[in-house]
């Protein structure tokens, strides 16, 4: 059982009222609040050692070289690489997405494979590279209720695809996809795989080794740690073969009029001055995580999303988007109701409740102009949330039902 | 439509506060795609109404549903009903600038720039007998018939007369009749004062004021700022008035014996006759040019009904 009395303790924002209510923050998908460790932790390094990594030799640079390298060594952990070079440090996902899609030396007529519910930073990256060079983008349908179809995706497999980009747990509505038989079978057929994290870390154990995967990349703001931070995981011998997208300082061994020499992994991929008080904030994310314990997550999660589900599917004509079982949507429930607009639901909870959900078609657009559904609203739930929260929630939104 | 009632409600409102300063700058944009026949996708709209209805919910479910359902009718209202109330405003304050009331020339009611009603405020007659509201009306007031050639008058040879009916002892006169004297001086208009013994006990004041013209023109009109000016319980003393009258040159024993004799009783007894055939009602009433102002107006008021601006 998580003691969620001490934990919410740790987020100051839970401790603050707003017009003399509770905030229920349902918008984790989005954005995580952050433990006061990891403030601390980014406080720290602006008070106590606001220095440059690597380059500079005095002791405020070689506490920061340490801090950093000390972070490198927990998200290596975190995901279970064996190497701390496997790990790059980026902006979020995004920026780990394009760094592939820009270093892997593809051509024209190599294919693509993702979802049907790909978030744009898992999506957008392939399209401009279909017009670019002219690789091939497919999207892989998902079965009636969202999940991910493995036959078809085993049907659709060949020599031609060159890479399997996909995201691992879905923003829309929460599901998994069966990861390590996905990489099993694009490796069989000479595909690589990279997959798209940004939902899956916050909430679920990861291991690179174990999965097999190729590249997979994530987010810090999403997983308590600070904005602007990510990781891009990639294994040692297709990351010292990639050409690094960004170049400039920090990446380079020596540089003459003429030429320069590449430093070695990862420093080649991190260009110029690092988000080093991100990067400490981001290790000490990951030591809270491992704190709490994943299947505590997990459980406490699908607790919360199993009284929901309930409760709010008595209200008339709202559908849940993705499969009824909670414990196969995370920490998502993401809902509409037909001429309905999500938007209004979401400003009247946050105006009569201080309930923060998501609306809109939460950056992908594609799944929605697909199923000519116009947008849902989304309640993402995380660790720190109570079942008080989940009530007030349930109760708030059938009084706003009520009226529209 | 809601845009637009926001646009200006929030445009009146930044004045005061940079929050609504905001709202105005996201309304007008909204209003800028409407006009330029774009879609406005702000999510201005749908904020600001889902704010009003969160605090409808606070209180009545049922209001809340009705606004909801109703809201693009209720914005068509309320943009009605904001067209006719700034009309009503505007010309209020037009009335106001004109009239010295927001409800026309000597209408009464209440109005925001002069929430007490000063500028229409008179000394009621207490000896003509007249009370009915018909009675009382500026309508009923007119100079056509009235015999003036026996009251005071100054500048008679200008194209502009004004005409004060007031007395000594009542506040409003005291107020309106500086503004008039100036508003003679600077324009030199023809002033015909005459003096109506609103409270009864000033009646002696009216064969004083016979008397004092008729002895001496000139000198009766700075005897008569300074009965207007001197303060009121002194115009019964008859040490003070004699005082007076020797001041501004004038022999107090001749124009005492003026003020008793028979020939002047009668007189002032015509004038009273005269006034009365103005239909007044209340002290003071002015008419400049035909135009009646009842009550003490601005002097702004006075000076555009001499000088004949727009509706004068």
């Amino acid at each position: 059982m998580i003691n969620l009395e001490k934990i919410r303790q740790d987020f100051p924002l839970l401790q603050k009222p707003i017009n003399g209510r509770k905030t229920v923050y349902f918008d984790n998908a989005c954005m995580s609040l952050k433990p006061l460790s990891v403030i601390k932790a980014i406080n720290e390094y602006y008070s106590d050692y606001p220095a440059c990594a690597g380059r500079s030799s005095h002791r405020l640079g070689a506490i920061v070289t340490q801090k950093v390298a000390e972070a490198r060594k927990k998200l290596a952990e975190f995901i279970g690489a064996k190497k701390t070079e496997e790990i790059i440090f980026t902006r979020n996902t995004t920026e780990g997405i394009n760094l592939v899609a820009h270093s892997l030396k593809l051509k024209s007529g190599d294919i693509i494979l993702g979802t049907d519910k790909e978030h744009n930073s898992n999506l957008i990256p392939w399209q401009i590279l279909t017009k670019k060079i002219g690789v091939i983008y497919k999207a892989l349908p998902s079965k009636s209720d969202n999940t991910f179809d493995l036959e078809k995706f085993e049907s659709m497999m060949s020599g031609k695809i060159k890479l399997v980009a996909m995201g691992q747990t879905s923003n829309l509505d929460g599901t998994s996809l069966p990861a390590k038989e996905i990489i099993k079978i694009a490796h069989q057929h000479g595909a690589l795989v990279l997959l798209d994290a940004a939902q899956t870390a916050p909430h679920k154990k990861i291991n690179v080794v174990d999965l097999a995967v190729d590249f997979l990349a994530f987010s810090g703001h999403k997983m308590l740690g600070p904005t602007g931070t990510g990781v891009l995981y990639g294994k040692k011998s297709l990351l010292e073969n990639l050409e690094p997208f960004l170049t400039g300082g920090e990446t380079v061994e020596y540089s003459t009029y003429d030429d320069h020499k590449l430093l070695p992994i990862p420093e080649k991929f991190e260009a110029g001055l690092q988000d080093y008080a991100g990067i400490i904030g981001l290790g000490v994310a990951t030591d809270y995580l491992r704190s709490i314990g994943y299947e505590k997550i997990a459980e406490h999660e699908y607790k919360l999303n199993k009284y929901i589900t309930e409760e709010i599917l008595k209200i008339p004509k709202l559908k849940i988007i993705g499969p009824a079982d909670p414990r196969l949507r995370s920490g998502i429930v993401s809902f509409y109701i037909e001429g309905i607009d999500s938007h209004q639901i979401a400003i009247l909870l946050d105006e009569t409740a201080n309930i923060m959900i998501r609306s809109g078609q939460h950056c992908v657009h594609s799944w929605f102009n697909a199923k000519g559904i116009k947008t849902s609203a989304r309640a993402s739930l995380y660790f720190y949330n109570t079942l008080e929260e989940a009530e007030i929630f349930v109760k708030s939104l059938n009084k706003v039902m009520k009226i529209l | 439509m809601f845009c637009i009632i926001a646009l200006i409600v929030f445009s009146i409102l930044g004045i005061f506060s940079a929050t609504h300063r905001a709202l105005a700058l996201e309304a007008l944009d909204c209003v800028f795609r409407r006009v330029t026949l774009r879609p406005c996708n702000t999510g201005f709209k749908e904020r600001a109404k889902n704010k009003i209805l969160a605090k409808l919910l606070e209180r009545s479910e049922m209001a809340a549903r009705l606004f909801n359902k109703h809201f693009e009718l209720l914005s068509w209202i309320f943009f009605i009903l904001m067209i006719t109330s700034t009309f009503w405003v505007v010309k209020g304050g037009y009335n106001f600038y004109l009239y010295g009331s927001c409800n026309g020339l000597n209408q009464s009611g209440f109005c925001a720039f002069d929430p007490n009603g000063e500028n229409n405020k008179v000394t009621q007659l207490n000896n003509l007998g007249i009370c009915s509201p018909e009675q009382q009306s500026e309508k009923n007031l007119t100079l056509n018939g009235v015999d003036l050639s026996t009251f005071p008058k100054i500048n008679t040879d200008s194209k502009n007369t004004i005409v004060f009916i007031g007395c000594y002892e009542c506040d409003y006169s005291r107020k309106a009749y500086p503004e008039i004297r100036e508003l003679a001086k600077k324009e030199k208009a023809n002033l015909i004062f005459a003096h109506y013994p609103a409270i009864t006990n000033t009646s002696y004041l009216s064969t004083l004021n016979y008397c004092a013209y008729n002895k001496n023109p000139e000198q009766f009109w700075t005897l008569n700022d300074y009965l207007f000016a001197a303060d009121k319980e002194k115009l019964f003393d008859q040490i003070f008035i004699d005082q007076a009258l020797a001041q501004f040159d004038f022999n107090a024993a001749e124009i005492n014996q003026c003020v008793n004799s028979a020939e002047t009783k009668a007189a002032t007894g015509a004038q009273f006759q005269e006034l009365k055939k103005t239909g007044l009602y209340g002290t003071p009433t002015i008419f400049i040019n035909g135009q009646v102002f009842v009550g003490p107006k601005p002097y702004r008021v006075y000076r555009s009904a001499l000088k004949k601006f727009i509706f004068f």
